[in-house]
């Protein structure tokens, strides 16, 4: 399973976005659309070093780490590469 | 005291204490000395542009020191400057700038560069426009609101005074530059000698900076929206033996906050005495409740408290009739630190108007007058509603919405929510067989409406929504039809709000 999938299902879970997976683009950009404000980015961030079991350096929360779901991709690529196999 | 502007006794501050600390950005200070410098360069940069007498000009950025210190430079150089809000998109904020006549400044960073000694001579006009501020529109152009050097400085008097700011203090700002809030937050505290913990805006949802900024310099007086409030307290969750005991005065602002919201606070700020603040960009600040932590809402909501000195307010019934004893009504209020009215004068019909002599300011806001005397809101006399401080008109949120090919009928409802205070909420109505969900509306808004107008949920339907027996959207039975379907869904999380 992409993780890219798993983090747009919690997305459309966590901000009631009544749209499947595969409406989501992975460069629809979060912030500029209003899905993901200053404290939706925190929650995210919890969710993502739960799930991941990352240590998200608190100066990585910037928010064009997290403006789509492929940028939010990336940094989890780089932020943990052993994380990646993770589900 | 006779008079004396705002940048004339920031350059006395320089003189007499140069390396007194004035501003904090991120773990450097930034001395009185090097601030009076950064604003002598951006002043003789100025006066090397050719500006026309009365021209204003336009800073467009965010804040930084060098950011502050070019507002300082315009002060100094009597030269009214106009502070847009950086959310604008680049057509409406040229068509802003263009209508004040203003010029457009170079980056901050740019002006601010080179040892160009400004000596401050003389002083203002009270009477002389220092500022233009603008309203928080949420579509169309923003309204500009001139302020002068003399309303600015009646402020800062006061502000001083009631939250005991002097040269010892140092005061969090939290707010964009271009906020109204920074009058108290920068301004008041440079013209007493404090210093300023800036908050960087691209960090201001992240509590690890807030608190960094805490450490390096605890601050006296924090102002902000409940959301600051919020973030202080997630930050404190992963530390649990954090306490803000420096925190002497604590206000709240632009937005009610939640008996959820509030419970945390006088354990993280244990020391603070907590205010709730109300006011406006025309008028500036007009009541002031401080909070009794034993009991935060004595009447189901954090009043507003009563008139801060100097401050005359009315409580108007729907004929304009000045209610004198309790009751509900319209709030309107007249302030020393208020507009003369705004920049294009076709928009103050209907907002300022003479009572009495007095100068009176419509908030639209509709309070009830408790038998003690203290105000509580009570909602608004049109469609407005604060979202982080952000005057929205749930009207023009609509028209947008309805502005989509796909869209039939749109209804935005406010809702209140335990964390951020308000946010928005759209139920949309599908046109037959178009193709439309949750995503491409809100794309489609954020292409209209400033980013904090969007709203954080949106319901798709393809049933007609409620009409009154008039035949008018019915927006109350739409509330109504949300609460109830919260109420069976208990478990339903609200979006990040």
């Amino acid at each position: 399973m992409a993780r890219t999938d798993d983090i747009k299902r919690y997305l459309i879970d966590q901000f009631l976005l009544e749209v499947t997976v595969e409406e989501i683009d992975d460069d629809f950009d979060l912030l500029a659309n209003g899905v993901i404000d200053s404290l939706g980015l925190l929650t995210l961030v919890g969710w993502l070093e739960n799930t991941y079991k990352l240590d998200i350096d608190a100066l990585d929360i910037v928010p064009d780490n997290f403006r789509s779901v492929a940028s939010i991709d990336a940094f989890l690529g780089q932020a943990d590469p052993v994380a990646s196999g993770a589900n | 005291m006779p008079w004396r502007s705002l940048p004339g006794r920031i350059a006395e501050e320089a003189r007499v204490r140069p390396q007194a600390p004035a501003l904090l950005w991120h773990a450097d200070e930034v001395s009185y000395a090097e601030l009076h410098r950064m604003a002598g360069a951006a002043a003789a940069r100025l006066a090397g542009l050719g500006l026309g007498p009365a021209e204003p000009v336009a800073m467009v950025a965010k804040k930084s020191p060098q950011a502050v210190a070019v507002v300082l430079a315009c002060l100094m150089l009597r030269r009214p400057v106009l502070l847009p809000s950086a959310e604008l998109g680049a057509e409406t904020l040229a068509a802003l700038v263009d209508r004040c006549g203003a010029r457009r400044l170079p980056d901050p960073i740019q002006l601010t560069e080179g040892h160009e000694e400004f000596t401050f001579e003389g002083d203002h006009d009270p009477e002389d426009v220092a500022l233009l501020l603008t309203t928080s529109g949420s579509t169309g152009l923003p309204k500009v609101v001139p302020l002068t050097g003399g309303a600015v400085t009646r402020f800062a008097d006061w502000a001083a005074e009631q939250f005991g700011i002097g040269p010892e203090s140092t005061v969090l700002n939290y707010a964009p530059l271009n906020f109204d809030l920074c009058l108290l937050d920068i301004w008041t505290t440079l013209s007493r000698g404090g210093c300023v913990s800036l908050v960087d805006q691209d960090l201001a949802a992240n509590p690890a900076h807030l608190l960094a900024q805490y450490r390096a310099r605890p601050v006296q007086v924090v102002q902000g929206v409940p959301m600051l409030y919020q973030l202080l307290t997630q930050a404190a969750a992963g530390d649990p033996a954090l306490v803000l005991d420096g925190v002497e005065h604590a206000l709240l602002t632009g937005d009610a906050v939640s008996a959820r919201g509030f419970e945390p606070l006088p354990a993280l700020l244990p020391k603070a005495v907590f205010h709730n603040v109300y006011g406006c960009t025309e008028t500036n600040d007009s009541f002031l409740h401080t909070i009794d932590p034993a009991d935060p809402m004595p009447y189901g909501t954090v009043p507003i408290g009563r008139p801060i000195d100097g401050v005359d307010a009315l409580v108007l019934d729907e004929d304009g009739v000045e209610l004198t004893g309790p009751g509900r009504g319209e709030l309107v209020v007249s302030t020393p630190f208020q507009t003369a009215g705004y920049l294009d004068a076709e928009l103050d019909r209907g907002v300022f108007s003479e009572r009495a002599g007095t100068r009176y300011y419509r908030t639209g806001d509709l309070v009830r007058r408790h038998d003690d005397g203290v105000l509580t809101l009570e909602g608004r006399r049109d469609f407005v509603v604060k979202v982080r401080g952000v005057r929205i008109n749930t009207a023009e949120v609509e028209t947008a919405l309805r502005s989509h090919p796909a869209v039939t009928e749109a209804a935005v409802i406010a809702v209140p929510d335990e964390l951020a205070g308000t946010r928005l909420h759209a139920v949309v109505q599908r046109a037959e067989g178009g193709k439309l969900n949750s995503l491409t509306i809100r794309q489609h808004a954020a292409g209209l409406l400033p980013r904090v107008a969007i709203p954080a949920t949106v319901e798709l339907v393809d049933t007609p929504l409620p009409r009154t027996g008039t035949g008018k959207l019915d927006r109350k039975a739409v509330q109504r039809r949300l609460l109830q379907a919260r109420t069976d869904r208990p478990d339903t999380t609200a979006s990040g709000g």
